[in-house]
């Protein structure tokens, strides 16, 4: 997802005239954080400690924005300064002059405009594939097979089939795959998971999501070939649209954390602002039915930044908001007592009170500090994401090598067996999206944009999902 | 050619021939082994588990292992002489805990010292066997050996069982009793929230290693 290069960013204005946290203090809520529902019994958790990274090689194919900020968030790892932790080595872009745009971002990476060269490499242990999306496949393929572990930014890819081909790939390789469902890593939404999977706010009545920012998506270039190239996304034939390129990670956290697949779309889309030759909708509206009645409305639309972006979870006993990785309960009158949200922060929201979601928000009460401002998550959901990718690739290049230390690599079935339990062993003690996650959100995100391409209804097919 | 020269390489072809054709060497496999590391601490028992164990094990040619009768040919005065290295990468064991794994698997392999001693490994050199032996159960042994943990190696005598699982494949089972300070390890006492945890001091290290015979 490129989504950091608006030219009219609500977020920044927000940030430098009224904060998001002054705002909501000024509605009313109560704010979810990460202490408050932890077992009594657990360690406290470390949310600020910097954990010991183990060195991991980078390469990234692909220096468009969202390749700078994968290489300004591997530079910004304090261990990256050390012989440990990430090392972005190499950088790969078939426009060369982004290679040089770029490079202060990577002084000491080498410079490729072939990814076959750079895959050739092999003091390069990970890849990181942010080429735009129809593109991934090849590369993404391809890195795998040159015995790579792959991060692939989502959507995986700009078709169905496309995203199947990586998804088996990923399956088949002893390798790490991980997808750039950047979230599933952050550890605001592992904390929240459990507390709206386990009904404590309730019966699911319905979610909602919206994206705002005004942003055309158009880039200029004088050259006319590259001018097409820089905009495939607002180009019909290859562009996942807003669902694919912005929606995916939204509608992603709806059905992961109600565990459940929408069974059908509806989308409306339509050019209001933006009628520069483009034939890609710059607002669009889905209704995602899901089992059991509660359905998500989710809108984004890059002609108004008014509101920005959220996902809303309504429950009979109570509300949960989530914006910037800050989460808020509401609670019904009539909703039993949880018991920890009477000592929790609260904030208020217009004519409602959240209870905050948030670690240690209890502990700032009980000791009487102020809510504070500042979150209790110090990185990006990126960077979190990419932490998790070094320990997971690490956790299973440390299998390979155990395993061909005691076995050999004849058998590359048995080892590919023993490395899976590594690999599921990696992915519940550092909490990544897989190629499954990844296949799944992409296939949601792409038929939604079909929807709303053709303002029709799609059901989704079981067939979709499988490979 | 000398006649002599002749018989004498005869002879020593002919031994190298029967010593290739007697071998009785098997071979780690990599699937059909677990490894379970049993503990105790102040709050709670623990575990931590693992599918890694490598090395062989060298019987005597004679040795042959049928589970259907009493005894084991090649066995002198109830013992087997054998030849066998056990390695278990300590890094491959790990916690299956709900909350925070990496937390106990962080404490073992400082506790381990793994980057300077990265391997649990283990020579039996001895298997004493116990009688009687019911037909179609696994042989019991008692295994004795050196075992070497964080760089310290320790004689060790512990049970274990051999079973044919199928032809020319044998498991072997057995749970080696440990004790961290003798090999130097001080058990971890993480400190948690709501006060000091203290592990207890012995551990068992249960195995179940899957060998195949190899030429």
């Amino acid at each position: 997802m490129n989504n950091n290069e608006s030219e009219l960013n609500r977020r920044d204005f927000l940030k430098k005239g009224t904060s998001l946290a002054t705002m909501m203090a000024l509605m009313g809520g109560i704010e979810l954080r990460a202490d408050d529902a932890k077992p009594v019994d657990s360690a406290e958790p470390e949310l600020t400690k910097i954990p010991d990274l183990p060195r991991l090689n980078f390469g990234i194919i692909g220096m468009g924005a969202q390749g700078r900020a994968i290489a300004d968030t591997l530079a910004g790892f304090p261990q990256a300064k050390e012989e440990n932790g990430p090392h972005l080595i190499a950088i790969c872009d078939n426009y060369k002059r982004q290679l040089t745009r770029n490079a202060e971002a990577a002084p000491k990476a080498q410079q490729y405009d072939d990814y076959k060269q750079l895959l050739a490499n092999k003091d390069i242990q990970a890849v990181v594939v942010t080429t735009p999306t129809h593109l991934h496949k090849e590369i993404a393929v391809a890195a795998l097979a040159a015995g790579k572990h792959v991060f692939c930014e989502v959507p995986l890819a700009h078709t169905v089939e496309d995203a199947k081909d990586i998804a088996r790939a990923a399956r088949d390789s002893v390798r790490y795959f991980q997808c750039g469902l950047q979230e599933r890593s952050h550890p605001q939404r592992a904390f929240l998971l459990p507390f709206v999977r386990s009904g404590s706010a309730g019966k699911s009545v319905m979610a909602r999501a919206q994206w705002h920012n005004k942003q055309s998506w158009r880039k200029p270039s004088s050259n006319p070939q590259r001018e097409k190239e820089i905009n495939w996304r607002l180009d019909k034939k290859i562009s996942p649209g807003l669902a694919g390129e912005i929606g995916i990670h939204q509608l992603d956290s709806i059905s992961w954390f109600w565990k459940a697949r929408p069974q059908a779309v509806t989308g409306f889309g339509s050019i209001v602002l933006w009628s520069d030759g483009r034939d890609v909708p710059d607002t669009m509206q889905a209704v995602l039915e899901f089992p059991e009645g509660a359905n998500l409305l989710y809108d984004a639309t890059l002609c108004s930044s008014f509101d920005a972006d959220y996902e809303m979870f309504y429950g009979g006993d109570a509300s949960i908001m989530i914006r910037e990785n800050k989460a808020w309960m509401f609670k019904e009158v009539d909703a039993p007592l949880l018991g920890w949200e009477v000592y929790a922060r609260k904030d208020q929201f217009y004519k409602e009170t959240g209870v905050a979601l948030v670690a240690n928000a209890t502990k700032q009460t009980a000791i009487g500090t102020k809510a504070t401002e500042d979150s209790a998550y110090p990185f990006t959901a990126l960077h979190y994401s990419l932490e998790n990718f070094i320990l997971n690739a690490s956790a299973v290049t440390a299998a390979i090598d155990d395993y061909v230390q005691l076995y050999g690599d004849s058998d590359q079935k048995a080892m590919a067996q023993q490395v899976q339990q590594a690999k599921q062993s990696a992915f519940k003690q550092h909490p990544a999206a897989h190629w499954q996650d990844g296949l799944e959100a992409t296939v949601v995100a792409l038929k939604t944009n079909e929807a709303v391409n053709n303002n029709t209804r799609i059901k989704f097919e079981n067939e979709w999902f499988e490979i | 050619m000398n006649i002599r020269i002749l018989l004498t390489t005869l002879v020593l072809t002919s031994a190298l021939v029967s010593h290739a054709d007697d071998a009785n060497h098997y071979q780690s496999q990599p699937a059909g082994n677990k490894v379970r590391i049993e503990g105790t601490s102040t709050a709670h028992d623990w575990e931590m588990q693992g599918t890694l164990i490598g090395g062989s094990i060298d019987f005597d040619p004679a040795v042959q292992f049928d589970t259907a009768q009493a005894t084991i040919p090649g066995l002198k005065d109830k013992k087997l002489a054998i030849k066998s290295q056990v390695i278990i990468p300590v890094r491959s064991v790990k916690s299956d805990a709900k909350a925070m794994p990496q937390v106990m698997e962080s404490l073992m392999q400082d506790a381990l010292n793994s980057k300077a001693f990265p391997k649990i490994e283990c020579h039996v050199t001895e298997l004493t066997f116990k009688e009687p032996h019911a037909a179609g159960k696994p042989f019991d042994f008692d295994a004795s050996g050196e075992l070497a943990i964080a760089g310290k190696t320790n004689k060790v005598t512990f049970p274990v069982s051999i079973d044919v699982p199928e032809k020319d494949k044998l498991k072997i089972t057995g749970t080696a009793p440990v004790k961290m300070t003798d090999y130097g390890i001080k058990p971890p006492a993480p400190s948690f929230g709501l006060g000091l945890m203290r592990t207890g001091d012995e551990v068992k290290i249960i195995f179940e290693w899957t060998v195949a015979k190899t030429k």
